[in-house]
């Protein structure tokens, strides 16, 4: 099942060092070509509208401020995606429809369920 | 609402009511006119129970003018005349028969809407007939606001600690693969739980507004004894400046980390170190910076570690990242020097 992301560009769009440092680690054992972090929402669009990417992690805040404008990029771009958040369960209705939500703390193993789902 | 001329009979006929009404009961209408809960008597033999009386806290309540409210329905400024769960709720309270608060979304002459708790009075004559209602509404403004306020607090506290567990998680797992003995592995997590906790305890002390610099500094440098014996090896150099929480993490942690490396590599290493903390604050055209170097000296001969430890990569990964900086760390033989360079709050942040 890691077959699937290995040799892929997956960008991670997380505010918080220390949890994309954990994150990359996961991806970079699953064999992933490369991890790309963005910690902003400005950033992460840059990253998008410049670079190939075959799928992407989303972090539904990013240092307070909602990413939604990331996810019209990456939907634009066609870039598979799944939301990563601290929020409650409850909170997750709208976003959660169309995409897999991991939510904080999430184990490595939800992380490898989520992205081989989404690639499969 | 009409002037005089087109007053209907209905309305000419509730408002001589009301001088009745006023006549008769003298000086509890009063009251009644001057307390600050919003007031009104209704007719209960009329239909739709015409408003015949309303004192100034209700005027006030509703910015309406008393004769655009003299005889109109009693339900004529809910905010959703067609509701019928509230329909039935007035019901009930006008019968008497209300078991729970009852909360009505009513709406102001200016469109504004608001929530207010409905308590109603039958007055009985003589014979026992209820031939009017005396409600008072009380404004749920400012609960209904702190209700809000308080969902939000704890939506936002709940997102904090679990991005907390997330980050604890990271540093468990790193400092798993960085370790095989178990002893060390504790000492890296718990210094590293310390440092996030201190941090957490200075922006607490600071109401989560904002954290200066020179206390960041201290408070990430208190566990390693530089707040006695070693407090004179350490010279700290740079104008008064406070960040943002976020900022002032992300900087908690960094210092925390070159002051683990100091210790076990570094000027903390050996009895005659020393490190100088100076900075200065820079305008450039994104904006001010603050252009930070940390420097030690004194200490044991420095080589350049084969492999980046999770410690180095915090360093330099983690304003770059977070804050959209660019750290430089040089492990020069006479000492680490460490250079930041992220941006600095426009104007002071109190």
């Amino acid at each position: 099942m890691s077959d699937l992301l290995s040799g892929r560009r997956v960008l991670v769009v997380e505010d918080e060092i220390l949890i994309l440092m954990m994150i990359e680690i996961i991806l970079e054992d699953l064999g992933c070509q490369s991890v790309t972090g963005a910690a902003s929402v400005e950033k992460a669009v840059s990253l998008i509208e410049s670079q190939v990417y075959d799928a992407a992690m989303l972090d539904m805040n990013l240092g307070g401020e909602d990413s939604s404008k990331v996810a019209d990029a990456l939907s634009k771009r066609g870039v598979p995606f799944i939301y990563s958040t601290g929020n409650d369960r409850r909170d997750m209705t709208e976003r959660a429809r169309d995409h897999a939500v991991l939510y904080k703390p999430f184990r490595e193993a939800d992380v490898i369920d989520a992205l081989t789902q989404l690639l499969s | 609402m009409p002037n005089n001329d087109s007053k209907s009979e209905d309305q000419k006929s509730a408002e001589a009511e009301v001088e009745d009404f006023q006549d008769d009961l003298g000086p509890f209408v009063v009251a009644a006119e001057t307390t600050r809960m919003a007031m009104v008597f209704a007719d209960a033999c009329e239909k739709d129970n015409p408003i015949i009386f309303a004192n100034d806290s209700f005027l006030e309540l509703t910015g309406y003018a008393r004769e655009e409210v003299l005889g109109q329905s009693f339900n004529f400024f809910m905010a959703h005349i067609d509701d019928e769960a509230a329909l039935a709720l007035i019901r009930e309270a006008f019968e008497g028969l209300s078991e729970i608060d009852c909360e009505i979304h009513y709406r102001r002459k200016d469109g504004s809407k608001f929530w207010a708790t409905l308590f109603v009075n039958p007055v009985k004559d003589d014979d026992g007939d209820i031939i009017q209602y005396f409600a008072s509404f009380v404004d749920l403004t400012a609960y209904k606001d702190e209700q809000a306020q308080s969902r939000m607090l704890i939506n936002e506290l709940n997102h904090r600690v679990k991005n907390t567990l997330a980050t604890v998680q990271s540093i468990v797992s790193q400092a798993a693969r960085g370790n095989t003995d178990s002893q060390a592995m504790r000492k890296a997590v718990e210094t590293r739980l310390f440092a996030l906790s201190r941090s957490h305890d200075l922006l607490s002390r600071e109401k989560w507004h904002s954290a200066g610099l020179v206390d960041v500094i201290h408070d990430a440098l208190a566990p390693f004894g530089a707040a006695d014996e070693r407090a004179r090896r350490v010279e700290i150099n740079g104008e008064s400046i406070r960040f943002a929480p976020k900022a002032a993490l992300a900087l908690g942690i960094a210092f925390n980390e070159l002051a683990t490396n100091a210790t076990k590599y570094g000027a903390f290493s050996s009895d005659a170190g020393t490190i100088r903390i100076a900075w200065t604050v820079e305008p450039s055209s994104t904006g001010r910076r603050l252009l930070l170097v940390w420097t030690e000296k004194g200490g044991p001969a420095v080589a350049t570690p084969l492999r980046k430890g999770f410690g180095s990569q915090v360093i330099e990964r983690g304003l770059a990242h977070e804050l959209d900086g660019t750290v430089q760390l040089d492990y020069r033989p006479e000492g680490v020097v460490c250079t930041m360079n992220i941006p600095a709050p426009e104007s002071e942040i109190e």
